[in-house]
């Protein structure tokens, strides 16, 4: 088991250097001048070549590369271009809010996901199943930015019962956590759906049932633990789409998270900032696909013998 | 199950009772709380020059010298002034300023900041023409420039040129930028990244307390979401209202929206190396071709100005008599005849990815169509269009230039002078030794009315030779509880929340 997690921790390493180097090479190969961009179009060539040079955008990109990584092995990402800010820090700063986001998200989406898919599995073709499945379809189509919109337009400007955006209170984390979990939830409740389907048709459930079984055992505790496995996949995958994905709902929402700072500092090619959220969002995917793995054990015990 | 039912059921409850809990925050009149386009970067003056930081840095700093709503220089930390010879500035300071940390300013402090914004990378070319900067005793000092400068006093205006404590400098290090420690009338109070930053009313300020005692700048970043705040409550002023939503905020019965002329221009620019545009007459019949009346109405909804100059007539050195180009598809025919393209030719327009340039560009098209000018639009990526334009890739190009000293040597040099060309400023790489010996006379006189009288000619020779065709001249905004008053829009965009109360 400790193995396991020791073996996965290990694989984090080729991923995020494949990661660095591959953003360090856009940033460095696409057009746009840092140097220019942070001084801002009224600033004077000789301004502009001397804060190159003392970014050090001057030397060659493998020195740069290596410098980068040398560095960031000591914990240290280095300091936003434009802010001066510490990198680590201003990370740590705002992840705790794109969690807070991703993690309330997936929560609405399972608490919706979960119930709707059950319901519609064992009322196939009813009224309710074919109405939930056109909710799903609408729910992933929806792009986020609408949705939020809309959002705010009913329940900030008609009804006037939440704030429009910012982080005051918990209030503030209601519209955007309902259009964050929106896709997913829709996502999760045609996977528990078609899961559930397939297991109340096993032999096992016939055996509970004609054993006398009162019917919301049969379902509740016999088929959805079984039925589960795939949709906790799914709700890993989710949440760590949720983490690296909140970029539109972030930007709507002001929600100073880490999506959105990432999209700023890409704007303003501010390498060292990008390179830190965007590796730090990659490790963050991968733990929590690790921690799903881990899950498995719990859900199934055959799984837990395969770790060694 | 029954943990996953108590797990919903608290859930429920949690945003329930969020749900519920009023929004109180907008019946408290103790806190004006302003919205603009992105958080600051940071609170020293002298690392950045981005607007979002300086609007927040203006309030908690003062300079040596303001410009005031006519962009006239007033006494700032400075109370007076004296040319002592045309390299040699003497400035007296006010006493009994208090910085936020309870120090009195000094003239130390004073050349503290000026040896220290000199020696910084981002922010050292505004004050690029001081040699050395001496305190003469604890309320004097003399800034003395390499060569005569007449626009030092603008530059000294600048909100990079804010006044520092050397103390607070020193004591707070690399943190400073978080830690900022001013002379003006609201102090630091702290930042939640990416969110807000908030303020209080600094009780020892020279120019006496503000009436509200609190500030809050949040940053939001879509232009419709700011307009919203205004009228769900949550915020008292929003910077930057865009073009559509202007009519909203203006039919609102609760709010207000004021509009005045800003800094910057909008232009439209030729690459002349580049035929058929090193003929004059060309770029003269595209003038002629536009009307920017028509792009003012319908693109920023009347939010500008038709202008005859490069730089706008709030800034110092502006010609009202250089020559303002009307529309008249005639004229614009017979010169393309002359030039020698009686059927029209095709050309590209490099604009970058903002949304109203691109309709401004739409429009052009369209007018430019008329005379037989068949124009392709390129949007490019803000990067990729600084990039391309420096190199001079471009046959033409939209940009916009904020004269933000409020002085025409920093709109006017920058962008026309043949030592600037490329990404220095001067993308159209346009080249005129008159312009050229105009420009340096004008920059090193220290007598302003021979300096109106350069600039002047300066702004008639190139609105005759059109290197660039200035579009608007760009009004500012900001939307408004209509319970504020006192705020006033500051041309360069630096607004200040100084004097600011609710009535009502």
């Amino acid at each position: 088991m400790h193995n396991f997690i020791l073996k996965r921790l290990f694989q984090l390493i080729p991923v995020l250097l494949g990661v660095s180097l591959l953003v360090f090479a856009i940033m460095s190969f696409t057009p746009g001048d840092p140097a220019q961009l942070i001084l801002g179009e009224n600033a004077p060539a000789h301004a502009v070549e001397s804060l190159r040079e003392e970014m050090g955008l001057n030397d060659p990109f493998v020195m740069r590369y290596a410098r980068y990584v040398g560095n960031a092995v000591t914990g240290d990402l280095g300091r936003s271009y434009s802010s001066g800010r510490d990198v680590f820090n201003e990370i740590f700063l705002r992840f705790p809010n794109t969690l807070i986001l991703a993690a309330l998200g997936t929560v609405i989406a399972v608490l919706i996901g979960i119930p709707v898919g059950i319901l519609s599995a064992t009322r196939q073709y009813s009224f309710i199943d074919s109405s939930s499945m056109l909710m799903a379809l609408l729910g992933v189509s929806m792009p986020n930015f609408w949705l939020g919109l809309m959002m705010i337009l009913v329940f900030s400007v008609n009804l006037g019962w939440l704030p429009s955006g910012g982080y005051s209170d918990w209030s503030s984390l209601i519209l955007p956590a309902i259009t964050l979990g929106t896709g997913s939830a829709a996502i999760i409740t045609r996977m528990t759906r078609s899961s559930m389907l397939e297991v109340i048709r096993q032999d096992y459930i016939r055996t509970a049932r004609a054993k006398g079984v009162a019917e919301n055992v049969v379902i509740n505790k016999h088929a959805l633990k079984n039925a589960l496995i795939p949709v906790i996949t799914v709700i890993g995958l989710q949440f760590g789409n949720l983490i690296g994905g909140a970029v539109l709902t972030e930007t709507v929402f002001s929600w100073p998270g880490v999506g959105r700072m990432m999209v700023d500092a890409i704007r303003q090619k501010d390498t060292p900032m990008v390179m830190g959220a965007v590796m730090f969002l990659a490790a963050a995917f991968t733990l929590v696909n690790l921690l799903v793995d881990l899950l498995y054990g719990y859900v199934d015990p055959r799984i837990k013998s395969q770790y060694a | 199950m029954r943990k996953l039912k108590v797990a919903i059921a608290s859930c429920a409850a949690v945003l329930l009772a969020a749900c519920s809990s009023p929004q109180d925050t907008a019946g408290i009149r103790d806190t004006v709380v302003v919205a603009q386009r992105s958080d600051a970067k940071t609170l020293d003056p002298h690392a950045t020059n981005d607007q979002p930081s300086s609007r927040v840095a203006v309030q908690i700093y003062s300079q040596l010298v303001e410009t005031d709503s006519n962009m006239e220089i007033v006494p700032g930390l400075a109370e007076s002034w004296e040319q002592v010879d045309d390299k040699t500035l003497k400035l007296h300071l006010r006493k009994g300023v208090k910085f936020h940390n309870g120090e009195e300013l000094k003239a130390s402090d004073v050349k503290f900041t000026l040896d220290r914004m000199i020696a910084s990378p981002t922010v050292a070319h505004i004050v690029g023409a001081i040699e050395s900067v001496s305190v003469i005793d604890e309320y004097t000092v003399t800034v003395k420039t390499s060569e005569p400068f007449g626009p030092l006093l603008y530059h000294l205006s600048h909100t990079a040129a804010s006044i520092l404590n050397e103390k607070a400098v020193t004591e707070a290090g690399d943190s400073y930028g978080q830690n900022p420690i001013g002379t003006g009338p609201y102090e630091f109070v702290s930042w939640s990244v990416g969110d807000s930053v908030t303020l209080k009313a600094f009780d020892d300020y020279y120019g006496g307390k503000q009436e509200v005692p609190n500030a809050i700048f949040r940053n939001i970043s879509e232009g419709t979401n700011r307009a919203i705040a205004l009228e769900t409550g949550e915020v008292d002023i929003a910077y930057d209202i865009e073009p559509i939503d202007k009519d909203t905020i203006h039919n609102h019965k609760q709010l207000k929206l004021i509009e005045g002329e800003s800094l910057s221009i909008t232009y439209f620019g030729f690459n002349v190396n580049r035929a058929p545009y090193d003929n004059v007459k060309v770029r003269q019949a595209m003038a002629y071709a536009m009307n920017t009346q028509d792009i003012i109405d319908a693109v920023v909804m009347g939010g500008g100005l038709p202008t005859n100059s490069p730089i706008s007539s709030r800034v110092f050195g502006h010609n009202p008599e250089a020559k303002q180009y009307e529309q008249n598809y005639d004229k614009a025919r017979q010169l393309l005849k002359e030039a020698g393209y009686e059927n029209g030719f095709e050309t590209t327009l490099w604009v970058s990815d903002n949304p109203v340039r691109i309709q401004i560009a739409q429009v052009i098209q369209a007018q430019l169509r008329e005379v037989g000018i068949h124009m392709a639009i390129d949007v490019v990526e803000w990067g990729a269009f600084l990039d391309g334009t420096s190199r001079g890739d471009h046959e033409t190009f939209m940009m916009g230039w904020v004269t933000v000293t409020g002085d025409a040597d920093y709109g006017l040099y920058a962008l026309f002078n043949s030592a600037t060309h490329g990404g220095a400023g001067n993308r159209s790489f346009y080249s005129n030794d008159d312009i050229d010996s105009m420009l340096q006379a004008a920059r090193v006189s220290s007598d302003m009315a021979e300096r109106s009288k350069l600039y002047g000619d300066i702004q008639l020779t190139l609105q005759e030779e059109l290197p660039t065709i200035s579009i608007f001249n760009e009004f500012q905004n900001a939307g408004m509880q209509s319970n504020v008053k006192g705020f006033e829009l500051a041309p360069p965009g630096h607004h200040k929340l100084r004097g600011v109360r609710f009535e009502g």
